[in-house]
């Protein structure tokens, strides 16, 4: 396949002979869009993670003229925020001043300033719109100097073009089509009738395909008959066909592959897990690109897109009048310049800008309010728990922060924030799967793969007993999937079923735990072991379990990471995080991010049980971390929907250990309460008692019909990296990531840098994708949670049938159809720690550097003097 | 138990406590109506149902009330109607929370199931009419409540050509017969005498137009777009479509049963039925998408009801009836959880030792045998002993078959078992309930061999075609199910828009 091809190409009007590899175009053009996993995993990915390069107001241009897309807030959302106070009006100025130095326009400061605060305040200065007669009459004056209004063009795909010219529907059929032909393709689901010749490739299977495909025209499948073999000659001959010129063969591709971001995101997540298909997204614009070209050739060729910029000018007229309280006769008594300054400032102050400066504004006002709530304690309470009882180490996660503070504040505990996968780069394997988890964030590669065993007698009783549950759904399968007995089936299940309705819908909380706990008692899990000692494995597989090097090693770094190398408390409980819900497809995006969609129990259970090995922890005694033999470490799961600490691995305790263990037994029932009420009254809900929160958080989990068991990530606005100090005691709102940082025992930078590289990179994907979600539901969000429909085992759907959708549910970020509950703020990462240690950060690390220079992350630091520094540009 | 006296208080109440839930669906829709006012909505629209349970399980026979008549297929179709409704507007509660068209689901959905259930309460005619129509109506609405949403409103479009011509052509049916017979009760219409005033001319016309009019609701080919296409409504919507709107074509014949002994029209119901079964079986075997999936498992399973009463098993039409729509709302409700990713989806296959596939294929026998001599002299029968034998026989090899060790063999053999139980006591009280009510016609056994025959030989293509997926054939039959389970262009749009639209109204 991986032939270059050498093909005639009609250069800017000029024959010339152009050598290129198709494959490499489809690589760059394949940055607009994000590899989409299966929604069972749902790991969070910014949806511009390929173009950070850009700034974010270049490609929030692009996308809006490309497709429509608009990823700026809209003026409704930030309206209601300026209402709300959320948007201080000092900032709103301060931001208009810096972005009016940038111009260079010649018109007095003040006039400028005027007429652009009254356009970003919508205070109309003048009510009165001018006649027409007026208006056109001046336009023609000005019409005759011939301004030169400088417009960007972006390349659009032929059939959209055609759409907007002519309200043609071929961009619709294509995208049906398209949308039929991959959910075929990529189904996991194991539809009884596969789709023939899959196992061949997406093209190839296509290709063979559609000439009998009945829902296309006959004149059109006869076209697509004679297509060539290989898809990327078919991609050039469809490209040389449309008479692309080849320096927009890239930006056409583009075109395409955001047309349908999510199945085209879904193939290069597939061409990405193994050779067989590393073409996969060749292929997929081969097919779409052929189809679109057989569909369009009747209309060909299209008439270029004439715009003489008149509308344009004619609003720029406007504009002056409404906000800056110009009649529209002054224009006649204007000289050349001045009317061209005029036009310009109110061409270049438009919507986007206008967005932008209200947006970075709010930001502003976070960033004011963040300050205040950490800088209140400007004497910072520096009485170190001296002796805590046990400690305490939690994801990053938003959520972890309201309950850690919940859980300080009931005893003598003192908390960490780390990473949830605890930089551990693991596959896990539970007891009797055959499906492993990579477990960490996705932009890391698992390197050892643990596996969780039993005895083998054990094993063998369990495997029987889960065998029988399953088999209940293989009958169900086989007795539908066979003609005779499928007609029957609804009258043998039907009354089982309602059984199940009627529970479900009356009692859902006790109906939920009841068959939970069913379920459990059934199986009776033995208890198990985790592989950490390496096991010799073939070279081709991951390596099971650690070497004794490795163990040490990321012991270590674990322990450094969360800043607990001293000072041990007899009980170290290392917490993971995961979530309960029912029903929910999105299931697995309320689990921890940083385990790529999965609880990050496991690791938790690894961690504590790595830190126990004497070996472990003799080695690291000699390395400087002495951990006394008392000190225990145990693992724990952070339920989130019910804010409960259940455990899951609790060794043979110390003395002191149990005493701790009995203590914070006592108080979590206490904690837990406080924390759901703190986290319940945020959600909408129709009762408004406030009694027995306990059990109406395990009714979010349990209830079939919920959309909203817990509200996740939303409102995450900021990631605050440093000692626990700087934030103890302060009502963060559950909307902060918490990382524990001492700058002090990181002298050369380097965990730092850890952090940004992979925590940091992992929240802001999550943050961007909320943000994304919120801006853009349609197109970056999943749609409405109500009308979904999964597909091919690998996602969802909206309605009928639309692109696979890859962000967010509405009901993830909206409180109600009208109303946002997640604020589209990007995130802002507070650093703790000398200005040098960011500067050196920032040199150092280029990628981080780009993001915060073109707007994709804010950065401040806080120094060891608690002067606040503010790193956005 | 219950004297006559107590008989007559079941419909005076049952319209009560109707009335009342009408009345408490309204009120919601008043924006000053506290929105937690919903609980108790739901407590109201409760009481229908139960007391149609109860005048059910009381069996007191048939009552003439004005032009309403109860018997115990009518509480036991309200019964269910009501039922389901009640537990869609219980999970509409959580599952529309935040929806913009929030109160107008709960009106509606208490509304149309309302007047759904009436309209198997009306004797008169014109009543039935009035109601069925209602429903259609409500149905469309339903499905329209988006109307930010231009698919939405396509779909809705769909729905109101294709119901509108159903509705017309039963009224037309409806007053052609009244014409002949002179009358518009439905117990005088279907007496003897009546039916003897008709030509056989007329006969086979007015069956023609109930048939057409019915085969549109419960989705049968070729009209299976508007159920394709209104998988764009939301969730429960789709649930209370599913379950109580597409079966009552089986309803509708089967109270006009009289009508069709003898008419010819009876084998083009069962010819397009038998079609709808197996392009219905064979959407669902292509489809990717769940809840087409379910779709196309509707249209196979109104096939079915529709060939029962074909057959004149109008009994087994409506145990059909009810049962799915409770096996299907359930199914609905629960989409969410096809992906359910804390299952475990591990599966030990092994070989299966001849002896196994003995003692099953003897037990179907014995099962489908057993079942057959039960009541041998209807023709139907022998089709549910077919498919009961085929059902135990598979069931026995997936659940107790492949049961891993001692403990998985027992698990499964007492699943088997409860299952089979449950199966035929559920059976049998619905056939003691609705024995007296349900006419029953003696159909000639080759309607139901045939069937049969078709059944086994649809399967053995099946299976043919399954082991040969790169036949020419595979391809063509494939792309042609792929294509009659697509929505319709006008169906689909890549990317929700309406959600920005949305978001640019409110942002309060």
């Amino acid at each position: 396949m991986n032939t270059t091809v050498v093909k005639e190409l009609n250069l800017e009007g000029n024959e010339s002979n152009v050598d290129f590899h198709i494959d490499d175009l489809v690589n760059a053009a394949s940055k607009v869009i994000v590899p989409l996993g299966p929604i069972t995993s749902f790991a969070a990915r910014n949806p511009w993670a390929g173009l950070e390069e850009q700034s974010f107001e270049q490609v929030a241009r692009r996308l809006k003229e490309t497709n429509g897309v608009e990823i700026y807030p809209s003026d409704e959302v930030l309206k209601s925020a300026w209402k709300q106070g959320e948007i201080k009006q000092e900032f709103v100025e301060m931001k208009l001043h810096q972005w009016l130095d940038l111009q260079t326009i010649d018109l007095p400061h003040d006039e400028a300033f005027q007429f652009c605060q009254a356009a970003l305040l919508q205070n109309k200065t003048s009510f009165n719109s001018p006649s027409k007669t007026d208006l056109e009459s001046v336009m023609k004056e000005i019409l005759q100097y011939n301004f030169n209004i400088p417009q960007n063009h972006y390349v659009q795909t032929y059939s959209e073009r055609l759409g907007k010219m002519d309200g043609n529907k071929v961009n619709q059929v294509v995208n049906g089509q398209m949308i039929k032909w991959c959910k075929l393709y990529l189904d996991e689901s194991q539809a009884v009738w596969s789709m023939p010749n899959r196992e061949k490739g997406f093209y190839a299977a296509w290709k063979k395909l559609v000439p009998n495909d009945p829902s296309i025209n006959r004149t059109i499948r006869k076209e697509l008959k004679e297509l060539p073999m290989e898809a990327d000659q078919a991609l050039m001959a469809a490209l040389l066909g449309l008479q692309i010129p080849y320096t927009e063969i890239q930006q056409y591709l583009e075109a395409h592959l955001l047309a349908l971001p999510g199945w085209a995101g879904m193939m290069l997540w597939r061409s990405q897990q193994s050779n067989k298909e590393e073409n996969l997204l060749t292929e997929f614009l081969a097919v779409r690109i052929c189809m679109e070209y057989a569909f369009i050739k009747p209309y060909l060729p299209l008439p270029e897109f004439q715009d003489d910029g008149e509308e344009l000018l004619q609003s720029l007229i406007i504009s002056w009048t409404n906000w800056g309280n110009m009649p529209i006769d002054t224009w006649l008594s204007l000289s050349l310049k001045e009317i061209e300054a005029r036009l310009t400032l109110a061409y270049r102050f438009d919507q986007m800008v206008r967005n932008r400066i209200l947006l970075e504004a709010w930001e502003q006002t976070y960033e004011a309010q963040l300050m205040n709530i950490i800088g209140a304690s400007s004497h910072r309470i520096t009485e170190n728990l001296k002796q805590p009882l046990a400690q305490f180490a939690f994801c990053i996660d938003v959520r972890s922060e309201p309950f850690r503070r919940k859980l300080e504040e009931a005893g003598p505990f003192e908390t960490f924030g780390t990473a949830g996968f605890f930089g551990l780069p693991i596959e896990t394997c539970e007891l009797g799967q055959k499906h492993s988890h990579p477990s960490l964030p996705i932009l890391f590669k698992p390197q050892i793969k643990v596996n969780e065993c039993a005895s083998e007698q054990d094993l063998k009783t369990y495997q029987e007993r889960q065998q029988s549950v399953n088999l209940l759904n293989y009958s169900f399968k086989t007795l539908k999937n066979s003609l005779p007995s499928s007609l029957l089936l609804p009258e043998i299940t039907g009354p089982w079923y309602s059984l199940q309705t009627i529970a479900r819908s009356f009692f859902p909380r006790s109906t939920g735990m009841i068959s939970r706990k069913l379920r459990k008692n059934w199986l009776r899990k033995p208890s198990t072991e985790l592989t950490l000692q390496q096991v010799q494995t073939n070279k081709t597989e991951l390596p099971i379990g650690f070497s004794e090097e490795e163990q040490v090693l990321y012991a270590r770094q674990a322990l450094n990471m969360m800043g607990l190398t001293e000072n041990f408390a007899p009980l170290v409980v290392i917490c993971g995080h995961g979530s309960h819900s029912t029903n929910n497809p999105y299931a697995s995006a309320l689990d921890c991010g940083a385990c790529g969609g999965a609880s990050s129990g496991f690791n938790a259970r690894v961690l504590a049980t790595l830190c126990n090995l004497p070996e472990v922890r003799k080695a690291l005694n000699e390395e400087g971390i002495s951990i006394p033999n008392e000190t225990v470490f145990a693992a724990a799961e952070h339920i989130t929907t019910t804010d409960e600490l259940q455990w899951l691995y609790v060794p043979h305790l110390s003395e002191k250990a149990q005493e701790a263990l009995d203590f914070i037994g006592t108080t979590l029932p206490k904690v837990s309460e406080q924390a759901v009420a703190e986290r319940f009254v945020k959600l909408p809900n129709l009762k408004a008692n406030h009694k027995n929160l306990n059990a109406q958080a395990q009714r979010l989990g349990e209830d079939w019909s919920e959309v909203r068991p817990e509200w996740g990530l939303a409102r995450n606005a900021t990631f605050i990296i440093g000692n626990r100090e700087l934030t103890k005691n302060r009502h963060l709102d559950g909307r902060a990531f918490l990382h524990s940082y001492d700058w002090q025992k990181d002298p050369n930078g380097s965990i730092l840098e850890n952090i940004i590289a992979g925590p940091t990179t992992v929240t802001q994907w999550i943050n961007l994708q909320y943000y994304a979600s919120t801006v853009a539901p349609h197109y970056y969000g999943s749609g409405n949670k109500t009308t979904q429909t999964v597909t091919a085992g690998i996602g969802v759907m909206q309605g009928n049938a639309s692109d696979l959708l890859s962000g967010l549910p509405w009901q993830s970020v909206m409180k109600s159809d009208q109303e946002l509950y997640h604020e589209p703020l990007r995130l802002l990462v507070v650093i703790e720690a000398p200005t040098e240690y960011v500067q050196r950060l920032l040199d150092r690390n280029q990628s981080f550097h780009q993001k915060l220079k073109n707007g994709w992350i804010r950065l401040a630091s806080i120094d060891p003097e608690g002067h606040w520094e503010s790193w956005t540009v | 138990m219950f004297n006559f006296l107590d008989m007559s208080i079941f419909p005076t109440v049952f319209f009560i406590v109707l009335a009342i839930s009408a009345l408490s669906s309204i009120i919601f829709l008043n924006p000053n109506t506290p929105i937690s006012y919903i609980r108790i909505h739901i407590g109201f629209i409760a009481l229908p149902p139960i007391v149609a349970l109860l005048a059910l399980f009381s069996n007191g026979g048939r009552i003439i009330m004005g032009p309403f008549h109860f018997d115990s297929l009518s509480w036991l179709l309200a019964f269910f109607v009501l039922t389901i409704s009640l537990i869609v507007q219980r999970y509409c509660i959580q599952y529309l929370h935040g929806d913009k068209a929030y109160r107008k689901y709960f009106t509606l959905l208490t509304l149309t199931t309302i007047v759904d259930s009436v309209a198997w309460f009306s004797n008169d005619l014109r009543l039935l009419l009035f109601c069925w129509g209602a429903t259609l109506l409500g149905l469309t609405l339903l499905i329209s409540l988006k109307r930010e949403w231009q698919v939405a409103r396509n779909a809705a479009k769909t729905c109101s050509r294709l119901f509108t011509l159903s509705w017309g052509l039963l009224t037309l049916a409806i007053v052609w017969l009244a014409e002949v017979t002179n009358h518009w009760q439905l117990t005088d219409v279907l007496t003897t005498s009546s039916l003897a005033q008709l030509e056989s001319w007329e006969q086979t016309g007015i069956t023609l137009l109930f048939v057409v009019a019915v085969v549109i609701p419960a989705a049968q080919w070729p009209f299976q777009r508007w159920l394709l296409d209104s998988v764009v409504a939301p969730t429960p919507i789709s649930a209370v479509m599913h379950a109580g709107i597409v079966n009552a074509g089986g309803i509708i014949l089967t109270l006009f049963a009289p009508l069709f002994v003898g008419s010819p029209v009876q084998i083009l119901l069962f010819i397009f039925s038998s079609i709808s079964v197996l392009i219905g079986t064979g959407i669902m075997l292509v489809q990717v998408d769940y809840k087409r999936q379910l779709v196309g498992s509707t249209i196979a399973q109104m096939g079915f009801m529709l060939i029962q009463c074909a057959l004149g098993a109008y009994l087994a039409a409506i145990i059909h009836a009810v049962l799915h729509g409770l096996f299907k709302s359930t199914l609905f409700l629960q989409a969410g959880s096809v992906l359910d990713h804390h299952q475990s989806k591990v599966y030990t296959k092994k070989p299966l030792p001849f002896v196994w596939i003995f003692t099953g294929s003897v037990l179907a026998l014995l099962v489908g045998i057993g079942f057959w001599l039960t009541s041998p002299e209807e023709g139907y029968q022998l089709v549910s002993a077919f498919m009961l034998g085929w059902s135990v026989f598979l069931a026995w090899i997936q659940l107790v078959a492949f049961g891993l060790g001692k403990i998985g063999r027992i698990f499964g053999l007492l699943v088997f078992v409860g299952g089979g139980i449950i199966y035929l006591y559920i059976h049998q009280l619905l056939h003691h309930a609705l024995k007296d009510m349900i006419p029953k016609i003696q159909s000639p056994s080759i309607g139901a061999i045939l069937i049969i025959f078709i059944l086994l030989l649809a399967s053995v293509i099946g299976i043919w075609l399954v082991r040969n997926r790169l036949s020419n054939l595979y391809t063509v039959i494939y792309l042609w199910l792929v294509r009659f389970g697509e929505p319709h262009e006008d169906g689909i749009e890549s990317h929700p828009s309406y959600l920005k639209q949305l978001i640019s109204q409110g942002g309060k």
